[in-house]
């Protein structure tokens, strides 16, 4: 219980749907273009009151679905929560993205006849099992910023500081302190509260 | 920016008139979210589609473009009714409010609904909101400016706020929002046609007093020009350079000497950025020499049919440079180089010095850089000093010779320091902290002297002067038709010696004004007036004394110099409301505008645009763009999120002309010119108006022309350009296009 | 005392005004209408169903599946042992050369595809990586020939696999395999359990085509899917997923039986889809109906 837990937290009042988080992360691991390990979505564009914009990418599951349906279980949940996987054991199969609720999972379309290639996904910047800031590392995940100590590249390049990401005790609390001074106005809920722990 | 971006925190309520800073300034876009969560901030978004920011507004109200007076008459109106007026200020600190109220008694909500198509209950519920709820701030951006009545829309704003006594408070103030960094310094630096650096204007005494701080004399700066009297006219501006260029269909006269434009040079700028594309290109095609200096190829050379002499230089970027660069709010900020000119690209000034050598000007280009003022207010060459260090020297210059907005404290060490210590600066009020107390973050102008902490407020008579604060300028006499132009009594900067309004200072009335008496030397130390005067002594008297330099006078609301002596609303050239564009006609044509006649009611009243152009077209900026979008079309992660010229259309609307969305269709305007783009069905549009971002460029009215990329420079994105469409239009004063206002007619393709 | 609780209700009161009021634009009532979530009422409920199926049962069934089927026919075999019948007797030609291309077609295919699937349902214990990837690729390349034989399979061989009143009694007696005897027993030139190796065979067998290539090809966009089921593409993907797995167990179940029959159970019957030439003896006794017809036809 002492142990941090590392999570995201979009706060949709202050997305303005910029596209910084998505084009950093794209720029810092180097993705081809078309692999959005973070996208922006905006919904009822247009409609006074209702339109929204959130940033969304892998959300590090306590309970991962993808690593529990992983048919050849390349997935590993770390200690402060980060959810990784192991490109090189990674068949490309595909269960994973069914089982993710988010859409986390992106396939690039590398093998002969379209076969998908491995996996990829939001590292949250921890990127994987080989050696810690090796080139092998940064070529097949991308940037470790965890290891040096630096925040994931979406959330400090975020213009309006929406996307909040660390320790989740943390992130509640900047969360909170923004929801008591606008008096509750806005979202005020997190994450899919009153659906995780609704009492049926 | 009268105030800053901190300062919009602690705004009770913010208007958003005619701009979009959750696209264009969306780190900046913080202040606006922090004032709404910190400070309970009412956000009011007026503009004609339900942009991002109008997405985080409390309120949003959707005006017909171009209908910006009408609808602030009509606050007006309410305000003076309601007497939510701020009396006191304005009897004290305005000039000419009994005008506008006279104007503002014609703008009832009934009225304002129906030129802008805002509800008058709309109207009714954000002027009661804004006027309850004060501190209010109103920014505003090209949605205000790019008008034929740009100008008198932007004197209008400030008079809302002065009406209100929102002007010089924390909180308040009319924060314009600049486009691009550094735009505020290229506005400072005078990069346009009509004024020498640092708003001096163009007449005799200024080129005299720059003849002197450049170590030239003025004969030779004469020597430049055909003669002096064409040395204090204003030139040709970007908007319509071309029409002096040989051989361009245009009709109208051109008043420059006799001669044509010859040659073009285009230092990082867009040239489509800019109305009227295809006049533009015939521009260039005419031209004997264009030169384009960018790090990507200017699309300037790929709109040319022009093969011979099109010079492309490689520019370098800002991060292989270094300098001065200016913030919306009037701070100065140093910005380090981290990398060395790629390749054989050079900044821009090693561009401008070698052409300087070849043309045989560099020494007196350069000798300003290599002077100083001496103690007794005079200059001279520093002793030993062979070569320029380059830009500190340049930035020091500046700080030595710009007076009339007080950069005197914006030395290269001062600046730096700043942008080395910015950890140590309160993120609202800008206020240093530690080492740097008594600062203001990036000395915001005017920073009257070396120990002066610059001012975070411009008008704000609740601090001294030696903090920051100020009445209004005095900058148009002491008096007009028997009432007094000077503040009255009781309004002055906190700590002043006078109380109530004085002129600006000059050496024949400093000691009368501030009643003292000066010593024999520093007589003769002494300028002509704070403008001009290298000792810098009357700015440290009048500091002594409590007083601002440029005097303390009302704000007119009244400007006798300019067409329409209070601002009045004319239609847009190309209205959708015909018989409102007869109530409210157009200016008469001005002839000799920046050397070229600029057409008004000839072009409004010469057809019922309404008739065959009934949509109208909005342009304006996407988030991951800027500009012609030169850089940008080739990032390809910024262009993925948009690769293709697109045009934002309402079903409804695209839907009766059977364009679904992804068709293609075409644009056309009342010039006689077209655009293919594809459609974008898009609910932030009206069923009347359709948007287009402006950052495209490589296709011509349906043609490609991205063939004309040498090998490797294509960007990743190409298409039409916007401005090929937008339609004739120029502001009264400063001849910025009509880009906001403009009508339509769409088909499919 | 009271100092605590009225700091008690303070806290309360604070929290209630951080967490209540307004509801988020996403996750509470203001949400948009027609997105369901993943676990949400009205939700089919997909997304969750794949997952806990996956994590906890498919595995395990299929190794159920692996060890049980062929563990049963072991005891058969060994408790009943296989029908054996004499090869001197008359033969008749059955199956022409283009049934039997056709059959081997599928047969190999089959006999790649299943043991690559099993390679993939297990491949943790294969240690994932490049064997299993390989596995995965193969599963893929030898649909396609089985894609072009199934629809001439299911054509020529419809007529004789229909089923009828030979089939409800052939049941019932389990095709006379749990008895050493040799009775003849009710059926056309394909028995009840053949006709239902048929079915499954080629219904079952386009099912897995068609549920596979959806999860091969991932963003396929196949309209009349959209507007047949409603469901997006997510969902659609999760239920081609449950049912492969499903309908798997089926096929493989099935097939081993298939194998268990013609090669073991049956001693020579494996000959028949080699040469095409079936046994007079084998014919009378485990497809007496067909013999009868054949032998007024006078083929035997």
């Amino acid at each position: 219980m002492d142990y941090a837990r590392m999570k995201f937290y979009c706060d949709e009042s202050r997305c303005i749907e910029c596209d910084g988080c998505s084009v950093a992360c794209a720029e810092a691991h180097e993705l081809p273009v078309g692999i959005s390990r973070r996208k922006v979505v905006t919904i009822n564009e247009g409609i006074p009151g209702r339109e929204m914009s959130t940033s969304i990418a892998c959300m590090h599951c306590t309970d991962a679905p993808c690593e529990q349906v992983c048919p050849v279980d390349c997935f590993y949940i770390r200690e402060d929560g980060i959810v990784l996987h192991d490109k090189d054991k990674c068949i490309g199969c595909g269960y994973c993205l069914y089982a993710c609720p988010f859409g986390a999972p992106q396939f690039p379309r590398d093998g002969a006849f379209g076969a998908k290639g491995a996996m990829d996904k939001c590292t949250m910047c921890a990127g994987g099992p080989l050696e810690t800031n090796s080139e092998k590392e940064r070529h097949l995940y991308g940037q470790n910023r965890i290891a040096e100590g630096k925040v994931p590249v979406c959330a400090a390049m975020c213009s309006t500081k929406a996307l909040l990401v660390g320790d989740a005790e943390s992130v509640s609390n900047v969360f909170r302190a923004r929801v008591m001074a606008r008096g509750g106005k806005g979202s005020n809920s997190p994450y899919g509260w009153d659906k995780a722990y609704k009492n049926k | 920016m009268t105030n800053s971006l901190g300062d919009i925190q602690k705004s009770k309520a913010i208007i958003i008139f005619g701009a979009n800073p959750a696209v264009n300034h969306p780190v900046g876009f913080q202040h606006f979210l922090k004032a709404k969560e910190r400070n309970n901030s009412q956000l009011i978004v007026i503009d004609p589609r339900f942009t991002k920011s109008a997405a985080k507004a409390d309120i949003y109200a959707q005006i017909r473009p171009g209908t910006d007076i009408p609808f602030m008459y009509g606050m007006l109106h309410l305000i003076f009714k309601n007497g939510w007026e701020d009396k006191e200020f304005i009897t004290n600190r305005v000039y000419g409010m009994d005008k506008i109220r006279e104007e503002a008694l014609k703008w009832t909500p009934e009225v304002v609904a129906d030129v802008t198509g805002v509800p008058a209950e709309k109207l009714i519920q954000i002027t009661t909101i804004y006027a309850k709820n004060r501190p209010g701030t109103l920014i505003w951006a090209m949605g205000l400016t790019q008008h034929t009545i740009g100008t008198s829309n932007t004197r209008l704003a400030p008079i809302l706020q002065l009406s209100l006594g929102n002007m010089g408070v924390a909180g308040g103030g009319c924060n314009i929002l600049r486009g691009h960094d550094n735009v505020q310094g290229a506005t400072d630096m005078g990069c346009l046609s009509d004024s020498l650096p640092g708003y001096y204007g163009l007449a005799a005494g200024s080129w005299k007093y720059f003849a002197k701080q450049w170590g030239v004399e003025y004969d030779y700066l004469v020597s430049q020009f055909k003669d002096a009297s064409w040395m204090e006219k204003n030139g040709f501006t970007l908007a319509r350079w071309w029409a002096g260029v040989a051989g361009v269909k245009n009709d109208e006269k051109i008043e420059n000497a006799g001669t044509t434009l010859k040659a073009l040079i285009v230092m990082g700028n867009g040239i489509t950025s800019v109305a009227q594309q295809a006049k533009i290109k015939e521009g260039l095609d005419n031209l004997e020499m264009i030169v384009l200096a960018d790090p990507f190829v200017n699309e300037a050379a790929i709109l040319t049919d022009k093969k011979d002499n099109v010079f492309i230089l490689p520019a370098a970027t800002q991060f292989e440079t270094s300098g001065l660069v200016v913030a919306t709010n009037r701070s100065a900020q140093w910005r380090y180089k981290v990398v060395e000119p790629l390749y054989e690209s050079k900044p821009d000034q090693d561009i401008m010095f070698e052409l300087a050598k070849r043309l045989g000007f560099y020494e007196q280009y350069t000798t300003g850089m290599l002077m100083r003022e001496t103690k007794d207010g005079k200059l001279e060459m520093i002793p030993e000093k062979k070569t320029f260090q380059w830009p500190e020297d340049a930035t020091n210059e500046i700080a030595r010779i710009i007076k009339t907005i007080g950069l005197t404290g914006w030395t290269a060490e001062r600046v730096k320091k700043h942008t080395d210590n910015w950890h140590m600066f309160d993120e609202v009020t800008g206020a240093g902290m530690g080492p740097m107390k008594g600062e203001f973050y990036g000395l915001p102008w005017p920073c009257w002297t070396k120990k002066h902490g610059g001012s975070p407020n411009l008008y704000d008579i609740s601090i001294p002067v030696s903090q920051g604060g100020m009445g209004f300028r005095n900058n148009f006499g002491l008096e007009r038709e028997g009432v007094n132009l000077l503040a009255e009594k009781g309004s002055q900067p906190v700590g002043s010696k006078i109380d109530g309004g004085y002129p600006e200072i000059t050496k024949e009335n400093i000691e009368k004004v501030l009643g003292i008496t000066l010593s024999e030397e520093e007589k003769a130390a002494m300028g002509a007036n704070w403008k001009v005067d290298n000792s810098n002594l009357i700015v440290e008297k009048c500091i002594e004394a409590g007083v601002c330099p440029y005097g303390n006078a009302k704000a007119r609301a009244i400007v006798w110099n300019f067409p329409d002596h209070i601002p009045l609303h004319r239609e847009p050239l190309h209205s959708p409301r015909t018989d409102l564009a007869q109530k409210y006609p157009a200016y008469p044509d001005k002839p000799n505008h920046f050397r070229v006649l600029t057409k008004y009611i000839s072009v409004q009243s010469a057809a019922d645009y309404a008739k065959d152009f009934p949509i109208n077209m909005v342009t304006g900026r996407l988030v991951n763009m800027n500009g012609a979008g030169v850089e940008n079309r080739a990032s390809k992660y910024l262009t993925a999120l948009t690769p293709e010229m697109f045009c934002s259309i309402h079903p409804d609307l695209a839907l009766r002309h059977g364009i679904r969305n992804g068709d293609m269709m075409w644009v056309h305007s009342p010039e006689g010119t077209k655009i293919k783009v594809k459609a974008k069905h898009s609910l932030t549009v009206l069923p009347d108006m359709v948007f287009m971002p402006f950052h495209f460029a490589g296709y011509f009215q349906g043609a490609d022309r991205t063939g004309n990329f040498p090998a490797g420079t294509k960007p990743y994105a190409n298409g039409e350009s916007v401005n090929t469409v937008t339609n004739y239009g120029y502001d009264i004063i400063t001849q910025i296009p009509e880009t906001k206002g403009g009508l339509c007619r769409i088909e499919k393709a | 005392m009271r100092k605590y609780i009225y700091a008690l209700i303070a806290l309360l009161g604070l929290a209630t005004v951080a967490f209540a009021a307004t509801d988020s634009q996403i996750w509470g009532e203001m949400r948009i209408q027609n997105i369901l979530g993943y676990g949400q009422e009205e939700s089919l409920k997909l997304g969750p169903l794949f997952t806990m199926l996956q994590h906890k049962y498919f595995a395990w069934i299929f190794l159920a599946v692996l060890i049980g089927v062929p563990g049963a026919f072991f005891l058969h075999y060994k408790i009943i042992g296989p029908k054996v019948f004499p090869h001197s007797e008359k033969k008749y030609y059955a199956f022409n050369l283009y049934n039997r291309i056709v059959h081997q077609v599928a047969a190999v295919s089959f006999l790649v595809i299943i043991p690559t699937g099993f390679i993939i349902v297990f491949g943790d214990f294969f240690g994932g990586g490049t064997l299993v990837r390989m596995a995965k690729n193969l599963h893929g390349l030898f649909t396609i020939p089985f894609t072009i034989v199934v629809i001439p399979m299911a054509l020529m061989w419809l007529k004789e696999a229909l089923f009828n009143m030979d089939d409800i009694k052939w049941f019932m007696i389990l095709g006379g395999y749990l008895s050493k005897e040799k009775k003849p027993i009710l059926a056309g030139k394909f028995n009840a359990g053949q006709k239902m190796w048929y079915w499954v065979a080629i219904l079952g067998g386009i099912t897995m085509i068609l549920s596979g290539a959806m999860m091969y090809f991932l963003d396929f966009k196949m309209e009349m899917l959209h507007n047949l089921t409603g469901m997006s593409q997510i969902d659609l993907l999760r239920a081609a997923a449950i049912i492969h797995n499903v309908m798997g167990f089926a096929v493989v179940a099935l097939f081993i039986t298939h194998v268990y029959m013609s090669m073991f159970a049956i001693k020579g019957a494996v000959h028949s889809i080699i040469t095409g030439y079936v046994e007079e003896e084998e014919v009378k006794i485990l497809h007496s109906t067909w013999y009868k017809k054949l032998k007024d036809q006078g083929k035997f």
